[in-house]
């Protein structure tokens, strides 16, 4: 290994950055595929309705991620379908099925939908839990599926190792953990006494291994003084947050999401908890945005699972951000979160995918031909460049997180336009041809690769 | 001391054969005639109406409310699950084997301490200690795998080679349907024999009057012993036949809620008929799939139907029917 590093050199390597955004630039950056005007398509298309099935969570503590879920898939086929559908000729059809039945029942309806409804495509999926169960179900139904979230590295590292049918679009787990160590690497090295609460299930657990492994080489002078593991889908966090307050931490991390995290911040501001330490979180704002209140302290490190925030880019300089926000607030009077962009997102990858196939075999192409376009599909959405790795069928795009921050523009806290953080994919993730590790592959290849820094 | 109204009667299996043998045969015939889904889902339902059969041994026989079946179902699943984690053995036949032996020790443990209650304590009970086994499943992540359970892949069946490139969903709506349809129609029997011999009889006897029994000299906890170990390894064998249909084993079959669905199922069909739980598991999980299939306020919607069911249908489906039967009978003769 070379010589010892610096904090500031390993985080420049990996092109850790955070930048003020600054207002609308000039509009004329290309369009990468969204929304453009239809090419006709080779062959005889038949007209019968393409059917996706959409499961997410429409009820419980999950609904405010995933409502906006549907809501981006919803949009995106409204588009496709104001310019008479897939290849100007397939209108899709959502049909909505609830993930909170619990994963055993969601097994049952996703067979239910393929057999039973004859769905030409599985959409959605939240929960990091339902993904390892649902994956190998689509597999063995030969059923064509974007998972949009749900994204433990467990489905592509082990469940469904050699995917055919199963893609994913939202970033890949691992990567949330590891920018909120960065960020916080970045922004409070100084750090000594870390809490953690998490979830009790699979996201929590790769949020803590992530955080942790790239803690050891960043803030390597950081120590756990308390560990919390809540069920998911709880509603009372005091003794979560009592324990954690009576450890004196410097830094809370959480990973706490969906309704969890919103009764978890207002239980932890009768506590005080917010002024005690600094808090660090994987996914405060990738809820619903309205569905945080403006009490809601400003400064904490609010994460969007490292995917995306409607607040960036700004302005015009990413146009298909600006469309999309003012489309989807048009159309549902709300703002859309990182799940609604990847719903959106992964529509267009369908539409574009299909297109493409189209032109190459003539008619309506089959599976086969769809996911040989899929593979390895470079395509702009509202939150940036996504790309799919033909290897694992994980799409990947530049991780995000950033400062929670009241501004008078929206009823609901954003994240500071100031202080975003932005991160290169390929310096945080396991690169292709990385051997299958324990807990993840990028746990292993942070382990291995990255040099621990000097701290003084 | 409590009485349930006595309308379980003894019957003749010859008795029983006119309707027995048309629904065995119509069991036989229809996955040859329905699509693979609704056959798998068939599946689903007779794996429940073991566990169904099971729960009603102690509920319907011996007059004891369990709240914690979960804890047998998802003892045969995990011993399953575990099996094949820690021996990669994937023969369904040593899975059950397992399965049985896992979950007679269970419910002798469970048992033990249950069999001393009864009414609301006997249900507490066995609601607590099924709640220590789901935070076990829970907590113990490096074995268990939390919440993101176990995965099993195929299994293989009386020994036969896999066809490994074969279809999944066929497997499951051929091969493994007929497997789970024989060990339903083993259970069927089984349980027909058990509540029809002196013992059924004698749990009756208690589930009636405690006193009088106890008098009459049957040794009241032995024989709620026995009841509540049958009655948990058949529900461990559901566990374990339900794991192949699934793929993979979850906290969710061990958690209270999933007790709760058994009783569900049981009161549907009707618990004091002997195929009245039979009936309800299958009804159940075509109810519940297509509730959730329906609406996303599927939980109203159940609930809606299991508060009708109460007040409107106290005997259950198949109960309301045995008790219209000799009415209707009764009309279209004159």
């Amino acid at each position: 290994m070379p010589g010892p590093v610096t904090r500031r050199d390993l985080l420049a390597q990996l092109g850790v950055t955070a930048a003020a955004t600054f207002g609308a630039s000039a509009a004329g950056i290309g369009f990468a595929g969204v929304a453009r005007a239809q090419e006709k398509p080779k062959g005889t298309i038949p007209d019968k309705p393409f059917r996706i099935g959409h499961m997410t969570f429409f009820t419980g503590p999950g609904a405010v991620l995933g409502e906006p879920m549907h809501k981006g898939n919803l949009l995106a086929a409204d588009e496709i379908n104001a310019q008479g559908g897939l290849l100007g000729k397939r209108k899709i059809e959502v049909l909505k099925a609830d993930e909170a039945a619990g994963t055993d029942a969601n097994v049952k309806e996703m067979r239910r939908l393929k057999l039973s409804e004859k769905i030409d495509m599985f959409m959605g999926i939240t929960s990091s839990g339902n993904t390892p169960a649902l994956g190998p179900a689509a597999e063995e139904l030969k059923l064509l599926t974007i998972f949009i979230d749900g994204c433990t590295d467990f489905l592509f590292d082990k469940a469904v190792p050699n995917p055919r049918y199963v893609f994913r679009v939202t970033n890949i787990q691992s990567a949330d953990g590891s920018t909120c160590a960065l960020a916080v690497a970045q922004t409070w090295p100084d750090v000594k006494k870390v809490a953690h609460i998490h979830p009790d299930y699979a996201y929590g657990r790769n949020c803590y291994d992530h955080f942790s492994i790239v803690s050891k080489k960043l803030i390597p002078r950081a120590q756990n003084v308390s560990e919390a593991w809540p069920k998911l889908f709880s509603t009372d966090f005091t003794s979560h947050i009592t324990k954690t307050l009576a450890a004196k931490p410097d830094l809370l991390v959480t990973s706490v999401w969906g309704g969890d995290y919103i009764s978890f911040y207002k239980q932890a501001l009768q506590h005080g908890l917010f002024d005690k330490m600094k808090v660090a979180t994987t996914l405060a704002l990738g809820t619903a945005p309205h569905a945080i209140g403006k009490d809601h302290p400003e400064g904490v490190l609010a994460g969007v699972h490292a995917n995306y925030h409607f607040s960036y880019p700004p302005g015009n300089r990413w146009p298909l951000n600006k469309t999309f926000v003012e489309k989807y607030k048009a159309k549902f009077n709300e703002y859309p979160n990182f799940q609604a962009e990847g719903a959106y997102t992964a529509t267009h990858i369908l539409r574009t995918a299909v297109e493409k196939a189209n032109k190459l075999t003539g008619g309506w192409p089959d599976d086969d031909a769809i996911i040989s376009q899929i593979e390895g599909m470079m395509i702009a959405g509202p939150g940036g460049y996504v790309y799919i790795r033909p290897d694992n069928h994980q799409g990947y795009k530049d991780a995000i997180t950033g400062f929670s921050k009241n501004v008078p523009e929206y009823p609901f806290p954003i994240l500071d336009p100031a202080r975003i953080i932005t991160i290169p994919i390929r310096n945080i993730t396991a690169p292709p041809g990385w051997p299958k590790g324990e807990p993840t592959s990028t746990y292993t290849w942070i382990d291995q690769t990255w040099p621990t820094v000097k701290q003084a | 001391m409590s009485t349930v109204p006595l309308t379980l009667q003894a019957r003749s299996p010859m008795k029983a054969l006119p309707w027995a043998v048309p629904v065995a045969l119509l069991l036989f015939a229809l996955p040859q005639a329905i699509d693979p889904y609704k056959t798998i889902l068939l599946a689903y339902g007779l794996v429940m109406g073991i566990a169904a059969l099971g729960f009603n041994l102690l509920l319907g026989y011996t007059g004891l409310l369990s709240f914690g079946h979960s804890a047998y179902f998802g003892v045969g699943a995990y011993a399953v699950a575990l099996i094949f984690k820690y021996f990669h053995v994937r023969s369904m036949e040593l899975f059950l084997l397992g399965a049985i032996l896992a979950s007679l020790v269970v419910s002798a443990l469970f048992g033990f301490v249950c069999v001393r209650y009864t009414r609301i304590f006997f249900g507490i009970l066995t609601l607590a200690l099924s709640q220590v086994l789901w935070s076990l499943a829970f907590k113990f992540y490096p074995i268990t795998g939390g919440t993101d359970g176990l995965r099993v892949p195929t299994p293989t069946l009386l020994g036969l080679p896999l066809d490994t490139a074969g279809d999944k969903i066929l497997f499951l709506a051929r091969n493994y349907y007929y497997y789970v349809l024989g060990f339903f129609f083993a259970c069927v029997l089984v349980m027909w024999v058990i509540v029809n011999s002196p013992f059924g009889k004698a749990l009756q006897a208690i589930r009636d009057n405690e006193t009088r029994a106890e008098f009459v000299g049957i040794h009241i906890r032995r024989y709620r012993f026995v009841a509540f170990l049958v009655s948990g390894v058949f529900t461990g064998i559901a566990g374990a036949l339900w794991v192949p249909l699934n793929g993979l084993t979850t906290p969710d079959i061990l958690y209270w809620p999933f007790s709760g669905e058994i009783v569900f199922m049981t009161v549907l069909g009707g618990f004091r008929t002997f195929s009245g739980p039979i009936f309800g598991a299958v009804v159940f999980n075509y109810l519940k799939t297509s509730a959730v299939g329906f609406t996303t306020y599927w939980q109203a919607l159940l609930g809606a139907i299991l508060v009708f069911l109460v007040l409107a249908l106290p005997g259950g489906i198949v109960g309301t029917v045995v008790q219209l039967f000799p009415m209707l009978k009764k009309r279209f003769s004159r």
